[in-house]
C-alpha cells in the first residue's frame, strides 16, 4: 500500500478553473458593488493577534486576519553561521514558508519566494541591530492559511513576535495593503480581490515614530489615488499598532498569573481584549483558539 | 559534563543545597529528574502515569478539505487533507489513495533551521503512514469515484507548530481528527471527462449533471488508532514525555492501539534500557487507558463542531 503512494500518480484539483474573472470584472468597474464579506471598502477584516503561540521559541506570535492565519517564531540572538563574516552589528535571518494546504490548489504557496526578503527589508530598519552584535536573530514565518494580504499580516505578526522575544526595536512595525479595483480602493483585500486587482499598494511603518520602513506599489496608479491609499494605510497602521500594544500588555499580564491556568482569568482577559479592540478594527474570537492560550509555567518542587 | 552527571552523586548532592534550581536542572539534568522520580512526580507537577492536557480543534483551515489542530501540552500539530483526483491503478480500480507527509518547519523548534531539516521528521512520516494505512482506519474503496476511471487522492500533510516531546502521538491524533473532519465534496464529470466539484446551488437546483458521488459526504472510520509514548528509565515508566525528558532519558516505547483494543504497532527504537516483557505489558495497559481518553476528546471535538 505504501508503494502505491510512493509511485505518486498524476493528480489534479477538481475545483473548477477560474473563468469567472471575465464576468467579475465589470462589477468592480461599478462604483457601488459590495465586497464578498460585506465589508466597507475602507474596513479591515476582523483581526486577532496574540504573542506567545510557540513555547519552544524565544518569542512568537499568531495572527488571524479573516481567513489569513500566520504564525511567526523568533529564535536567538544566537551564533551566526560559521561562514558569515565578522559583523559589529547583529543580523536578521528571515524565512517565510506556506503549508501545502494553505492555498486553494495544493502546494501553490511556494510561489512567493520574495516574501522572505521583503520581510527582512521591512523589519531591519526597526530593529536595533547594535543591541546584539556578532549574533543572528532568526525570524521564521509559516502561513497556515492564505486568505489575502499575506505579506502585511506576516510583517505585523513578525514585529509582535520580535517584541515578545524581547528584541530591542525603535517601534513595532505594522503593515497594511490596499488594492485598486476599478474606481475603488479596498483596504486589506482578500485573495479573490487580490487576484482581480488592477494595482496594489502596501506600506509598512512604525506608527509611533511616523516612519515608513517599506512601500511597495505595483500596477497603474494616479497621484491622487496614491495619496488616498497612503492616508488609508497609515491610518489603519496606527490603529493596528494600538491593537498590537494591547496584545503585548495582555500577554504580559496573563503570563504573570501562572496559577490561573483553568480559572476564569484567561477568559476575562480575552474578553477585555475584544472589547478594547472592537472599538478599533472589529475583532472577533480567533479560529484557532488553541494557539492563543497563555504560556503556563510549571511549578517546580525544590530538588 | 554530560557523562559525569549520571553516576557518582556525592559531589552533586552536596551542591544541590547551594545552587539555584534552574542551574541545578541544567547542570545535572539526570540527578534533577531522579530526585523527582523518587517522589513519583515530574518537574511539571504531573504524576508519572499522567499525560499532559490534550485538546483538539477541528476545521482549523478553511482551504483544506479536512483539518485539525491537536495540542498535547505544548506540542502542537496542524493536519490538513487536500483531495485531488487521480486515475486508479489497474490492480485496484475501485480504490483511492492516501499520501502522508510530516513536516517540521523551522518555527517549531530551535534545532530545526531552513535547509537543515530535523532527522526525526522522515522517521515520524514513515511511522504515521505505516500506522494509518495498516490500521485499516480508512476504507480505500470509499475514496473511489468512478471505478477504473477516477478516485480521490487524499494528501494528508501534518505540520509541527511547536515541538515539545511526544511528536508522534500528537501527529497521529491530529491526523485521525483531520480524517474525521474530512468532507468529500460533490463532483460531476464535465464534457472533457474531467472531474469537477459542484457548487451548492448546482447540487440543490436541477442542474444538467448528476453528482457522481451522491450519498457519501464523510468517511466511515472504523477502528481509529491512538498512540502513547512512554519513557523507560530504571524501574520507572514516564508517560507522554516532554522534549526535555526525551533528551535526558533515551529509551522510548510507542504503543499504538485501535479503538477495539487491538495492537496496531509497537515501536522501541534502541535506547539503553532493556524493556522486559512486563514493562511492555505495563505500557500497553497505560496506552489502553489513554486510548479511552483520546477517544473521548475526539468525540467531544466532533460534537462541538456539529453544534457550531
Amino acid at each position: 500500500m505504501a508503494g502505491k503512494s510512493a509511485s505518486a500518480p498524476m493528480t489534479y484539483n477538481p475545483s473548477p478553473p477560474t473563468q469567472k474573472k471575465k464576468q467579475k470584472q465589470p462589477i468592480f468597474q461599478d462604483v457601488d458593488w459590495v465586497r464578498a464579506d460585506d465589508r466597507g471598502f475602507h474596513q479591515c477584516r476582523p483581526a486577532f493577534m496574540r504573542s506567545g503561540a510557540v513555547n519552544a521559541a524565544s518569542g512568537s506570535a499568531y495572527a488571524e486576519f479573516g481567513n489569513t492565519k500566520v504564525i511567526v517564531s523568533i529564535f536567538g540572538p544566537r551564533e551566526s553561521k560559521k561562514a558569515m563574516m565578522y559583523s559589529d552589528i547583529g543580523r536578521l535571518n528571515c524565512s517565510v514558508s506556506f503549508t501545502t494546504f494553505s492555498t486553494q490548489t495544493r502546494g501553490q504557496g511556494s510561489d512567493h519566494k520574495e516574501f522572505s526578503s521583503m520581510l527582512h527589508k521591512a523589519l531591519e530598519g526597526a530593529v536595533i541591530l547594535e543591541s546584539f552584535p556578532k549574533t543572528t536573530v532568526d525570524i521564521f514565518a509559516l502561513v497556515l492559511e492564505s486568505g489575502g494580504s499575506d505579506l502585511p499580516v506576516i510583517i505585523s505578526c513578525a514585529s509582535l513576535a520580535l517584541a515578545d522575544a524581547g528584541i530591542m526595536m525603535f517601534d513595532l512595525v505594522t503593515s497594511v495593503s490596499v488594492s485598486c479595483l476599478g474606481k475603488n480602493l479596498v483596504i486589506d483585500p482578500t485573495s479573490e480581490e487580490e487576484s482581480d486587482q488592477d494595482g496594489s499598494f502596501m506600506i509598512s511603518c512604525m506608527p509611533s515614530r511616523n516612519e515608513v520602513t517599506q512601500l511597495t506599489i505595483t500596477g497603474e496608479w494616479s497621484t491622487s489615488k496614491i495619496h488616498e491609499a497612503m492616508e488609508l494605510c497609515l491610518d489603519a497602521c496606527s490603529k493596528l499598532g494600538k491593537i498590537m500594544r494591547t496584545s503585548i500588555i495582555l500577554s504580559i499580564t496573563s503570563n504573570s498569573c501562572l496559577y490561573c491556568k483553568n480559572s476564569g482569568i484567561k477568559r476575562r482577559g480575552l474578553e477585555a481584549l475584544e472589547q478594547m479592540e472592537c472599538l478599533e478594527l472589529g475583532v472577533t474570537k480567533p479560529h484557532l483558539t488553541l494557539l492563543t492560550t497563555p504560556r503556563i509555567q510549571p511549578t517546580q518542587p525544590d530538588p | 559534563m554530560e557523562s559525569g552527571n549520571g553516576g557518582g552523586g556525592g559531589k552533586e548532592g552536596d551542591l544541590s543545597g547551594e545552587m539555584e534550581v534552574d542551574a541545578y536542572r541544567r547542570l545535572f539534568p539526570l540527578r534533577f529528574y531522579e530526585r523527582h522520580l523518587l517522589e513519583s512526580v515530574r518537574p511539571d507537577a504531573r504524576p508519572l502515569a499522567h499525560a499532559r492536557d490534550t485538546s483538539l480543534a477541528l476545521g482549523a483551515v478553511a482551504t483544506a478539505d479536512g483539518s485539525a489542530l491537536a495540542k498535547i501540552g505544548c506540542t502542537t500539530m496542524l493536519a490538513g487533507i487536500k483531495l485531488e483526483v487521480m486515475t486508479p491503478s489497474t490492480d485496484s480500480p475501485d480504490e483511492g489513495c492516501i499520501a502522508i507527509e510530516f513536516y517540521m518547519p523551522p518555527i517549531c523548534s530551535p534545532i530545526v533551521r531552513p535547509g537543515r531539516p530535523a532527522e526525526v521528521a522522515p522517521v515520524i512520516a514513515k511511522q504515521l503512514s505505516d500506522v494509518i494505512l495498516s490500521s485499516g482506519m480508512v476504507n480505500l474503496k470509499e475514496l473511489s469515484l468512478i471505478s477504473g476511471k477516477a478516485a480521490w487522492m487524499a494528501y494528508l500533510d501534518i505540520y509541527c507548530l511547536d515541538a515539545d516531546g511526544a511528536l508522534f502521538d500528537a501527529a497521529l491524533l491530529s491526523a485521525v481528527a483531520a480524517f474525521s473532519h474530512l468532507h468529500l465534496p460533490p463532483v460531476s464529470v464535465n464534457d472533457d471527462g474531467r472531474v469537477v466539484t459542484m457548487s451548492k446551488e448546482q447540487v440543490e437546483g436541477n442542474s444538467a449533471k448528476e453528482p457522481v458521488n451522491k450519498e457519501r459526504r464523510k468517511l466511515t472510520l472504523n477502528s481509529i488508532p491512538f498512540s502513547l509514548t512512554c519513557i523507560l528509565y530504571k524501574k520507572y515508566i514516564l508517560v507522554d514525555p516532554t522534549a526535555e525528558e526525551e533528551s535526558i532519558m533515551e529509551s522510548l516505547v510507542t504503543v499504538v492501539l485501535d479503538t477495539s483494543g487491538r495492537l496496531v504497532s509497537l515501536y522501541k527504537p534502541g535506547g539503553t534500557v532493556l524493556a522486559y516483557t512486563s514493562t511492555i505489558q505495563d505500557c500497553v495497559a497505560l496506552t489502553r487507558q489513554r486510548v479511552k481518553e483520546l477517544r473521548k476528546i475526539l468525540n467531544e471535538a466532533l460534537v462541538d463542531m456539529e453544534v457550531d
